[in-house]
């Protein structure tokens, strides 16, 4: 038996599945050839692992865990940023925030101005977070940063009407002004998880409103501080 | 056919960047990849789906809070992974002991219960593993290795000429050692 003959065996003999004949002229062979007796030692312990995976079956990642654990991923992140933000201004008092802004501004000119905000204040330019909240237990989390020529918006819903197959629609507003960020549809279960844009610009609007499409009924709302 | 492995350090990036992906695209990412077998894994050693949930998320939780201390050079993802998943389920385990009116499980002796984890942990992996060679190849080793059969009888079963079967058997064996050598599993 060649040595190119015994390697096309070998996974056969490995996991046991040879005639009887085979399987004597392969260990006959492996006794002589350290090169191919090498190989099959490199698979021989592959049967034993083998073994514990014997009727395991990977299943489906759950969605709905997929859904709670980006919520508390995203309300332990908020909680984090609120406890740096309080030791900033515990460092920075207001007082001197405010000096500083001002011999700043007047001397350097507005770069300086805002880099002296920035340090007290999360920044209007950057991205931003947001709960929305409605009638029924009904709420949102939103992420909005700056996008190409407006704001690209990751909402993420829980407890709307489950079943109900309504439109809603997300609006960027502040008085008297209004732009649509685009619709969704909520899974059965009221929940959605969507990716918007739209034209408007972080600063240019106030609050964040979702409406049902078929009768503009307020679902959700929630202000930008 | 050459079984192209997902490149560990894909997989350590989206680690690195859990803390300061503020969309949350890299746990998703993440989540999709292990979510499935992680919930297997718990699922098998708890028998409650619930708990099972309750634990995948746990892990994901807690990776999300350490991915800081997450060092690439020691261990896969996979591997970090199953070990916060076999910690999550040993406290689940202690909790559910202490409290006797919510039995979630059978209870299960400490160390014997580690032990059977551990092989647990082995099975999944090796599971996994599977799941990445072609269906060819994992058609030839769940043929021979869990239903038993021979290669002649996988050649008549399959209608494809012994020769091929031996051959594919064979390539089956290498690509599936060189995805565990890939994942950082080995027999223990």
């Amino acid at each position: 038996m060649s040595c190119a003959h015994v390697r096309e065996e070998l996974g056969g003999y490995v996991l046991a599945a040879l005639e009887p004949a085979e399987r004597e002229a392969v260990a006959a062979h492996l006794a002589a050839c350290p090169d191919c007796a090498a190989e099959h030692a490199r698979l021989a312990r592959l049967p034993a692992l083998l073994a514990h995976a014997d009727g395991l079956e990977i299943p489906a990642a759950p969605p709905a865990v997929e859904e709670r654990l980006l919520d508390r991923v995203a309300s332990e992140r908020g909680a984090a940023r609120r406890r740096r933000r309080r030791v900033r201004r515990r460092r920075f008092p207001a007082w001197w925030r405010i000096a500083a802004g001002v011999v700043a501004g007047a001397a350097l000119g507005a770069g300086v101005t805002a880099l002296v905000l920035h340090d007290g204040d999360p920044p209007r330019a950057a991205s931003y977070a947001l709960v929305l909240r409605g009638d029924g237990g009904a709420s949102a989390r939103a992420h909005l940063s700056p996008g190409r020529g407006g704001t690209e918006l990751h909402l993420w819903v829980k407890g709307l009407p489950p079943g109900a197959d309504a439109v809603y629609e997300v609006r960027c507003e502040r008085p008297g002004w209004s732009a649509s960020a685009g619709t969704f549809r909520a899974d059965a279960r009221g929940r959605a998880y969507v990716v918007l844009t739209t034209a408007a610009r972080l600063g240019e609007y106030e609050s964040i409103r979702v409406v049902r499409r078929s009768d503009t009924a307020d679902v959700l709302t929630g202000k930008l501080q | 056919m050459p079984v192209l492995p997902r490149p560990a350090d894909a997989d350590a990036v989206l680690v690195d960047r859990l803390r300061s992906d503020e969309t949350g695209e890299a746990m998703r990412a993440l989540y999709r990849l292990y979510g499935g077998e992680l919930y297997g894994f718990a699922l098998n050693a708890l028998g409650d789906r619930g708990a099972a949930e309750e634990i995948v998320q746990e892990v994901f939780l807690r990776a999300w809070r350490n991915a800081g201390r997450y060092d690439p050079e020691r261990a896969a993802v996979r591997t970090w992974l199953y070990q916060i998943a076999r910690n999550a389920i040993i406290d689940s385990r202690r909790r559910a002991a202490v409290r006797p009116g919510l039995p979630q499980h059978e209870p299960v002796d400490d160390r014997e219960g580690r032990a059977s984890l551990e092989q647990a942990m082995l099975g999944w992996q090796v599971a996994a593993a599977l799941e990445r060679l072609t269906p060819e190849h994992r058609q030839m080793i769940r043929m021979a290795q869990f239903r038993g059969l021979t290669m002649r009888e996988i050649a008549a079963h399959t209608g494809l000429p012994l020769g091929t079967v031996k051959s594919r058997t064979w390539y089956a064996l290498r690509s599936l050692r060189l995805v565990l050598e890939e994942m950082g599993v080995t027999p223990s």
